[in-house]
């Protein structure tokens, strides 16, 4: 059991946090090497690098959009079956997202051709898991307040949308510059799922009306698909007690996390383009593929349409024909209509396509003086791509079950020396207006941290905040000789 | 001159940040204390009979039936099951007067209660009634352990008679609306 509590939180954590996967921070920070895996054209002042295993690339993010759960579970004395009603039950709607992501770099390397110096190899494997569940309104709504009050009202079973994985993605990208002016980059991708369960496009609705014969009359409509994969034997090995699950589900995780789940193909490419001495604009395409599922398939289906006004004796047709088992007759009848069906069709995934864009504009003369001169720093820095100060704008765009989701990111950037490198940001997206962020990269010697957090007003009183997000890791790079 | 230390302030602010972040206090034992007791209303069953039939069984009980009926008795009902109102409806556009009963039967066959009508003939208006269980009414264990409900009707009138109406009937129509304790 306690196998099971430690997998399922290495789960939670793996998953934890959302449904965003907004990197503003990084994105373009080419101090810190992972900003390749959000812009594989992203300009590389390195020779080479290397990250640290499991260490060079760590992130989670949470967030919840309406409600905080300061909202809820603050102390304020007021009742909270009153609170959940007015803030979670009538207050969020069916656009409302609870989640979370993360993601974890198990390794990550990167090296310059000695044959084709503007070409930049980097390659690596990383899992990454999110989980998002849109609030049910609808449903939330009749379990919360029952039928017997909304009378004609129709409580749609599309507000059902909800959705997770675990994968674990195999990567080697080719970052080139083309010419003074633009560096484009390409990486393929290889996906191995762990898990992943979805239930979207879902469509119907349950009614009680006025009965046509009868005092009431409940109509179910349904067209509900929930799609797993790799779930039931996790639930199968969870719940089989005679099982050494210290030993199992460690090899049940690699062994899907090595090829061994489903698997699926991907691509990302980007490229920066030097607009006029100072000012650079990006844009980068990511996951761009898909995942076909058809090992441990479970699908669950709930389709049909049905209505209900109770036992109906009409005499004289049902005179003497009348059984006694009605009630079973009736149940069974309904079940008939609207039938809950299981399947282990195979399915296609999309992954869930990203995009990245940014200007950004360098102003303040750079000089070598302002090198710092302590014995750690760096050595060979090419200062022709470096900048003192920038500012600059970021959209990112991703595409999730209810539409697109999109930020906007206004950032400023500083270089201090060769050592540090900050950049400041300010992101509106669904779930703030108010998200200021700070991201560092420090470089001592060839050693490269970086961190990086998000929504830090958030921090004056966590459980009020929305959104949170952490990112640090640790490279050993080599900066471009001079 | 850059010293190392003040190039690494931003950094400690960062991890300092988290170390001293705030959070107003919170009380997540609270959750125990949410109730949800939503109110669910569905029909029960619906009767008709014609006044030829009635007619046709010459006087006296012109029907009498017994047949499952296990909502109330399944467990997600009866355990969660806090008050409930069923509600009656009896509409008689035949010629003769009717008695009707309704009564509430366990396993065994045993009556557990019963919910008598009569009803003049047409015209006669619309005969609504509200039967309260639990709280003020009668004992949910009714609800609880009913299994087969016993539909009797009686002509209490000739059984030659036909009303005038187009087409002359007993109806009865029943619903429920309980308070189910979901948390």
């Amino acid at each position: 059991m306690r196998w099971t509590n430690t997998f399922l939180w290495f789960i939670a954590l793996w998953t934890a946090g959302v449904t965003a996967q907004n990197k503003q921070l990084l994105y373009d920070f080419y101090e810190v090497p992972q900003s390749l895996l959000l812009n594989p054209g992203v300009i590389t002042p390195y020779q080479w690098h290397a990250g640290v295993p499991l260490l060079s690339g760590l992130s989670v993010q949470a967030g919840s959009s309406g409600i905080a759960v300061n909202d809820i579970f603050a102390n304020d004395g007021i009742d909270f079956t009153t609170k959940f009603r007015e803030r979670v039950v009538n207050g969020l709607s069916p656009n409302d997202v609870i989640g979370g992501s993360g993601q974890i770099e198990v390794f990550s390397g990167g090296f310059r051709s000695s044959k084709r110096p503007t070409d930049y190899y980097s390659f690596g494997m990383y899992g990454e898991g999110f989980i998002a569940q849109y609030w049910p309104s609808d449903l939330a709504q009749l379990a919360f307040e029952g039928n017997a009050n909304n009378i004609g009202r129709r409580f749609q079973f599309n507000h059902l949308t909800t959705g997770g994985e675990a994968v674990n993605v195999f990567h080697f990208g080719i970052n080139r510059q083309i010419n003074n002016r633009l560096t484009a980059g390409l990486r393929f991708k290889v996906y191995s799922s762990v898990f992943e369960f979805t239930s979207k496009g879902n469509d119907g609705y349950f009614v009680t009306t006025q009965g046509e014969n009868n005092i009431l009359r409940n109509t179910v409509v349904a067209d509900v698909t929930m799609r797993t994969s790799g779930v039931e034997s996790l639930l199968e090995l969870l719940g089989d007690d005679t099982l050494a699950q210290s030993v199992e589900l460690p090899r049940w995780l690699l062994g899907r996390s090595l090829l061994g789940g489903n698997l699926g193909v991907g691509l990302d490419f980007g490229f920066t383009k030097r607009l006029g001495s100072n000012s650079y604009f990006t844009i980068s395409v990511l996951d761009i593929g898909f995942i076909y599922h058809n090992n441990d398939v479970k699908n669950y289906t709930l389709n049909g349409a049905g209505t209900n006004e109770g036992i109906e004796i009409i005499l004289p047709e049902d005179l003497g024909n009348l059984s006694v088992d009605i009630w079973q007759d009736l149940v069974d009848d309904f079940e008939e209509r609207i039938p809950l069906d299981t399947n282990a069709d195979a399915f296609f995934s999309l992954r869930p396509t990203q995009l990245n864009a940014s200007y950004r504009y360098h102003f303040g003369e750079y000089s070598k003086k302002s090198n710092c001169d302590c014995d750690i720093a760096p050595s060979g820095r090419n200062i022709n791509i470096d900048y003192k100060n920038a500012v600059g704008a970021q959209l990112f765009m991703i595409h999730r079950p209810r539409g697109p989701q999109a930020a906007l990111t206004a950032f400023y950037q500083k270089r201090l020396g060769n050592v540090l490198a900050l950049k400041g940001t300010y992101t509106m997206d669904k779930y703030s207006f108010a998200n200021l962020g700070l991201g560092v990269s420090m470089q001592a010697g060839p050693v490269n941290f970086y961190l990086m957090a998000d929504n830090l007003l958030g921090y004056q009183n966590l459980p009020a905040s929305n959104y949170a997000s952490l990112q640090f890791g640790l490279n050993i790079l080599s900066w471009n000789p001079n | 001159m850059m010293k190392i230390s003040s190039l690494c302030r931003p950094l400690w602010y960062i991890a300092l940040l988290f170390a001293v972040s705030c959070a107003e206090e919170q009380d997540f034992d609270q959750f125990n204390n949410l109730s949800i007791i939503p109110e669910v209303s569905s029909s029960i069953f619906y009767f008709e009979s014609d006044e030829g039939t009635i007619n046709a069984a010459g006087g006296g009980t012109f029907y009498e039936q017994d047949f499952t009926f296990e909502a109330f008795n399944e467990p997600f009902v009866s355990e969660r099951v806090v008050n409930g109102t069923i509600t009656y409806q009896i509409e008689n556009t035949t010629s003769k007067p009717i008695a009707a009963s309704i009564s509430f039967l366990d396993n065994a066959g045993t009556v557990l209660d019963t919910e008598n009508f009569a009803i003049g003939e047409h015209p006669f208006p619309l005969l609504e009634r509200q039967v309260a269980y639990g709280e003020g009414g009668k004992s949910l264990d009714i609800l609880r352990n009913t299994t087969l409900i016993k539909v009797t009707g009686e002509n209490l009138g000739d059984a030659s008679s036909t009303s005038s109406e187009r087409t002359p009937v007993i109806i009865i129509r029943s619903s429920a609306t309980f308070s189910l304790e979901l948390r």
